[in-house]
């Protein structure tokens, strides 16, 4: 882990860079094993992270900055502020920014679009109006970014705890009207003094940060704050290596070969919608479609912004809003009057349902199992506890039924998550194939549950040609349709 | 921090009171209580639209952190219009939401809810069925909004026809606003109307 951020320093610093170089580079590990056979041709889950701790991510970034804030001789909380707003490309935005700086520095946020009015400049006297707190005061006590604004230094901090306290960091714009320039982190630390309130900002961004980095992940465990690295940002599985949750590292959620991140987003709202749709919709808090965080509805409005990622969608159907232009009216029909439905309709929405429940009984049965198989490991571990201890072997010579046992989990797992894919599959032969595959895989995984059900009874040659079969149907279907 | 809102809220009546926008009538604002919290506004409809003659009351409430988050506002007034609710009154506009700034007032506000009377927003609807009138039916939505402006906000244009049908929903039980609801969300025919309210 170490080693592979030293290198990617090195990289970064000595760059005269084309694109092509940018990615050349960032796939640099890979020349150390060309020789060798590519494990990607084995394993089709195959991938290469590290799990990285706060101090870090913190290194990471800061080093990213420094090197950005040298190259282009601007101050780091600008540089910051630049690689935020371009996914942390340094090679990018300096390749922006040597074309014209002037529109990087606007695109950014960082200077306004019109040059700021210089009536704004002029003072007449020492005192100054401060327009969002109406009094006259000294004019050392104000101050302005680079839009020239001018407010007094308790409106700037007001307004920074505010917006904290709403979860917003890097995002705090001026407090002018129609101003979109933000305010860079050393600009808002300068006016936050209560310690709590730095903290809060500094978490925030912090998370902001990452959010916005490509090769970055919050681990999704529970109160763990390990973040995933990795510079190839594909739908595969990584493993926290403190909490041991398993998730995609590109879209965040349960890991779900083979299917796509986007399909099974679009399954997991559909299973959620239909089982429980009254509950949902009569819900105060949602959770946003774009970054998870729980929104509160206090507002007769069904036109929500998240006040974490912006995202604009709709309170009734957690669609994008952008779609909801000319499409609105259905949505919000429908929810209402739910008896309006045509005859014909009707026919054809009962073999719709009729075809969701298909594969929607065999996902929800899969999960059961792998639940019910974790009993079963259970009920394992404590026979086999009596057999060593009344001398019928050792914990090492029983090992491989626990083997076998994370092994089915993994292949059911797999199992579980082929039914969505298939469900959103346009029919014909490729269909066919995954089918016939998934069957195959089905009926291994079935055979290895039911042996080891019967762990004393079965010859441990037999399971173990079993756990081979099922893994070699469980990778064949993997190579054959992940990643396409 | 209530303390900065006071004594904005303080600052900005005074500036409304001297106003030309006050001198021509077109918006009002008055105190509700002495904390300076709650207000009520009144905004005249704009001429050439259909809320013309009409004045259009509004709930303010002025939360304890303004001026640096945005005032809650909403029509007390009954209004017909995409990107106000005719059930509840709230608004959706960007300024009072996330394009909000510490910078603007009170004024601001009731000039912009002004502008959203002259040119509404139906791809950016708070009212789903009066959106989508506007969109598919402008003549219909006009008639509607003016026949509205003169029950609730004393608009002139008296629409005998539209004060016939719903009579005839009157006659039949049905209470007076909730016909009016039912006739405007489907275009004045009175049938459809009915079916919806008795089914
Ligand atoms: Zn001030
Ligand atoms: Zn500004
Ligand atoms: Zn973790
Ligand atoms: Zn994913
Ligand atoms: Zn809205
Ligand atoms: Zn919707």
């Amino acid at each position: 882990m170490e080693e592979s951020m030293t290198t990617s320093q090195g990289g970064e610093s000595d760059m005269e860079c084309s694109d092509n170089e940018f990615y050349d580079y960032y796939n640099s590990n890979d020349d150390i094993d060309i020789e060798q056979i590519d494990p990607r041709n084995i394993d089709p889950e195959y991938f290469e992270y590290n799990c990285l701790l706060e101090e870090q991510v913190d290194r990471l970034l800061n080093e990213t900055v420094e090197t950005l804030s040298n190259n282009l001789q601007i101050p780091p909380s600008l540089a910051k502020v630049l690689l935020h707003s371009n996914q942390w490309n340094i090679n990018e935005v300096t390749k922006k920014f040597n074309d014209n700086s002037t529109q990087t520095l606007i695109a950014a946020r960082i200077e306004p679009d019109a040059p700021p009015s210089s009536l704004l400049l002029t003072r007449l006297s020492s005192y100054v109006y401060c327009s969002v707190c109406a009094t006259l005061q000294h004019f050392e006590n104000f101050h302005n970014l680079s839009c020239a604004h001018m407010f007094c230094n308790e409106c700037w901090t007001m307004h920074f705890e505010v917006q904290i306290n709403q979860g917003i960091s890097t995002g705090i714009a001026c407090m002018a009207r129609d101003c979109i320039v933000l305010a860079p982190e050393d600009f808002v630390l300068k006016h936050l003094q209560r310690p709590n309130m730095r903290e809060k900002y500094q978490q925030f961004s912090f998370q902001d940060y990452v959010k916005s980095h490509p090769f970055l992940r919050f681990c999704p465990g529970p109160n763990c704050s390990i973040v995933v690295h990795s510079k190839d940002i594909k739908a595969k599985r990584a493993t926290c290596n403190q909490c041991k949750t398993i998730f995609c590292f590109k879209c965040g959620c349960d890991y779900h070969a083979p299917t796509d991140c986007h399909v099974i987003k679009k399954w997991l709202t559909k299973c959620a919608d239909d089982s429980e749709t009254a509950n949902y919709i009569s819900a105060h808090t949602k959770d946003c479609p774009k970054c998870h965080i729980c929104i509160e509805k206090n507002g007769g409005c069904n036109h929500m912004q998240c006040y974490n990622c912006k995202h604009d969608f709709c309170w009734m159907c957690l669609g994008d809003w952008k779609s909801h232009g000319s499409e609105y009216y259905e949505c919000s029909r429908y929810r209402e009057n739910p008896n309006i439905a045509h005859e014909s309709v009707h026919a054809q929405a009962r073999e719709a349902l009729k075809k969701y429940l298909h594969y929607y009984e065999r996902w929800e049965n899969h999960s059961k199992s792998l639940k019910l198989e974790e009993q079963t490991l259970e009920k394992l571990r404590s026979r086999i506890n009596q057999n060593v201890m009344s001398g019928l072997g050792t914990w090492i010579d029983w090992q491989y039924l626990f083997t076998a046992a994370n092994l089915l989990a993994k292949c059911r797992y797999t199992l579980q998550y082929t039914y969505p894919y298939a469900y959103y599959m346009e029919g014909g032969s490729r269909k066919e194939l995954f089918e016939y595959q998934q069957a195959q895989l089905e009926a291994e995984i079935e055979n290895l549950s039911w042996k080891i059900e019967r762990a004393e009874t079965t010859n441990r040659g037999d399971l173990e040609n079993q756990m081979d079969i099922a893994e070699k149907r469980r990778t064949t279907l993997l190579k054959d349709f992940l990643d396409e | 921090m209530a303390n900065i809102a006071a004594q904005r809220i303080k600052r900005e009546f005074k500036e409304v009171i001297k106003s030309e926008e006050v001198a021509k009538c077109a918006i009002k604002l008055e105190l509700l209580n002495d904390s300076y919290t709650e207000l009520k506004g009144e905004i005249a409809g704009p001429p050439d639209t259909p809320y013309e003659g009409g004045n259009f009351v509004l709930e303010i409430r002025v939360p304890e952190t303004y001026p640096f988050n945005p005032p809650k506002v909403r029509f007390i007034t009954k209004i017909w219009h995409p990107n106000i609710s005719s059930v509840t009154g709230a608004i959706c506009l960007d300024i009072l939401k996330d394009q909000w700034a510490a910078a603007m007032t009170l004024r601001t506000v009731l000039l912009s809810l002004q502008a959203l009377l002259s040119a509404a927003e139906p791809d950016d609807p708070q009212d789903a069925v009066v959106a989508r009138q506007y969109k598919e039916n402008l003549e219909m939505f006009k008639l509607t909004a003016k026949h509205w402006t003169n029950v609730y906000a004393g608009g002139p244009f008296v629409n005998s026809d539209c004060d016939d049908k719903i009579k005839r929903l009157i006659d039949m039980g049905i209470e007076e606003h909730q016909a009016r609801v039912a006739l405007s969300s489907y275009n004045w025919v009175l049938e459809r109307a009915t079916e919806q309210l008795f089914s």
